[in-house]
């Protein structure tokens, strides 16, 4: 690191900073894009299809059509830009960076293996190191900044289909946000502090200490309500074929569309790396006390892949709900069980358990 | 009477829905498992250019003409199945002919032009059924595309040769020639 740094004049710290910003964003958009390819060969082998496998690079070499996300990006990218005549032109372009950007920055504070000493520094694998004061606050403001993407997306579109699916989606995000929210005060109680790392800490390596365990009603909670975050099947309310279109990204096309596509898997990647943050222990590796650096990463990325592959599972297992019966759920079932878990959970710390 | 529609009482583990989507993805996951190990070749998906489907006896695809042994054409210009045809896709030019050994010297009609036009046809199978001499056939190849209307005309020796690889048959493209002058056994 510090020949790296000396290499490009800069300190030690800022280089640090910098591959791990560079690391970090290039991991999740990659695992992004291969998570569209993911999802629709996933879905194509839940329904007995095969799915896209016939993509090859030169037209040769097929790799179980994982060039797939190279045919598509080259698709969106040479489409042609068409923006329709009566769309506000400024939150038009500007919408699917609305949606893009919150996705990829909830994952900036969440640590995705051990801390390690080199040459008398402590190295912090998170792109914001420990301590800075945000802890898991961060993710969860950044999240509420995702309504914006979709609500500005559907209201500059100027389409009534579009405007109707950006109302739905972020009257979801909103409402689901509590229970969220009360899900994850819980764990900062009993974690007695709210940076990732302390929460990771206070887990431990034993599987049966992770905070799913103890909290299994809040750890039901927070799944659920990162469903209706990540506007994903069984609660997509910005989209809906049968009723409005494309939702939101009914006037999107090429490059924008592909953005705003893209962003829902961010936000998947931001989901699931939040749920092994805070239910599933993080980096920590089960019954190994004190992993090594790559181990735990390792351990971390193992953890992430398959809570990405369960939102994959679950959008191909149930049926959409009606609108109603969401906001029912969010509202009748989610926020009392999550409102249960906190309190249950304060009366058993206040009783010194 | 309408239908009752009878109610289904769900028990406290099915209310709490967890445990049906729980089920629900065991099923599902079931389904990956079982697709994902089963062979491409035994799959319900026939992935079209590498695999064929191997179509039912009696699929009415492309015609043949069929032809006797020594490569004479069976068909005998009775016009039948251009009058049986509903799409009007059949027209045939009859010619007299004779041969030693086929038709011992006497006078016979041939096909000199059997042209059926596949982009009318419609593949019912009539002309089939109403040929006396089993001339015509409808088999089960089901590609017929051309990039042009006119390659899609089939004519005489086009329909003799369509399975002609098919069936390991040599290709022709003349009848055999008639060997001896005509009606030198005649009365």
């Amino acid at each position: 690191m510090d020949t790296l740094a000396s290499l490009l004049h800069t300190s030690p710290a800022l280089a640090w900073m910098v591959v791990k910003i560079v690391i970090v964003f290039s991991a999740v958009m990659l695992l992004a894009s291969v998570w569209t390819w993911v999802e629709r060969r996933g879905s194509a082998m839940i329904q007995d299809r095969i799915g896209p496998n016939r993509a090859a690079l030169f037209g040769r070499i097929r790799i179980i059509g994982l060039a797939q996300l190279l045919a598509d990006g080259i698709k969106f990218f040479f489409k042609e830009d068409l923006e329709p005549t009566d769309v506000n032109r400024g939150l038009f372009w500007l919408a699917p960076f609305l949606a893009f950007v919150p996705a990829m920055l909830g994952f900036a504070v969440i640590p995705f293996g051990r801390d390690f000493v080199s040459g008398g520094t402590i190295y912090h694998l998170s792109v914001l190191d420990p301590g800075n004061g945000m802890g898991m606050l961060y993710p969860m403001a950044i999240g509420g900044l995702a309504v914006y993407g979709v609500l500005v997306a559907a209201w500059s579109s100027n389409n009534k289909w579009s405007i109707l699916g950006g109302m739905r989606a972020s009257a979801a995000m909103v409402s689901y946000e509590i229970g969220m929210s009360l899900a994850v005060v819980s764990i900062f109680m009993t974690t007695g502090g709210y940076d990732p790392a302390e929460i990771i800490s206070a887990q431990g390596s034993l599987p049966w200490h992770w905070n799913v365990v103890p909290q299994f009603l809040g750890f039901i909670v927070f799944f659920t309500c990162m469903f209706a975050e990540t506007n994903r099947l069984p609660f997509d309310f910005a989209e809906g074929e049968s009723e409005i279109v494309a939702g939101f990204n009914t006037e999107y096309g090429s490059m924008k569309f592909s953005l705003l596509a893209l962003a829902e898997y961010a936000h998947l990647m931001t989901a699931s790396a939040l749920v092994v943050t805070l239910f599933f222990g993080g980096w920590q590796v089960p019954f190994v006390a004190h992993p090594s650096v790559g181990l735990s990463i390792l351990s971390f990325v193992v953890k992430l892949l398959f809570f990405a592959w369960v939102f994959v599972w679950i959008r191909w297992t149930l049926p959409r709900f009606r609108y109603d019966q969401m906001m029912r759920l969010g509202w009748k079932a989610m926020l009392p069980m999550s409102m249960v878990n906190l309190v249950v959970h304060a009366w058993l710390m206040s009783h010194g358990r | 009477m309408g239908v009752v529609v009878k109610k289904v009482e769900l028990s406290w583990l099915d209310r709490t829905y967890v445990w049906p989507v729980l089920k629900g993805m065991g099923i599902t996951f079931k389904h990956f498992i079982k697709q994902l190990f089963t062979p491409t070749s035994k799959r319900y998906t026939i992935q079209y250019p590498d695999m064929k489907k191997v179509m039912p006896a009696g699929y009415r695809g492309l015609h043949e003409l069929k032809r006797f042994e020594d490569g004479a054409i069976k068909c005998v210009a009775c016009f039948m199945c251009a009058e049986a045809c509903p799409a009007r896709c059949i027209s045939i030019e009859a010619e007299e002919f004779s041969d030693l050994n086929i038709t011992q010297g006497f006078e016979e009609k041939r096909p000199q032009v059997f042209k059926i036009d596949m982009l009318r046809c419609i593949y019912c199978g009539m002309c089939e059924e109403a040929c006396p001499k089993d001339a015509i056939w409808l088999r089960n190849d089901y590609e017929v595309a051309a990039y042009d209307r006119l390659s899609m005309q089939f004519g005489k020796w086009d329909l003799m040769n369509t399975y002609a690889e098919a069936d390991g048959k040599a290709r022709i493209t003349e009848d055999p020639m008639p060997s001896a002058p005509r009606r030198v056994l005649a009365m």
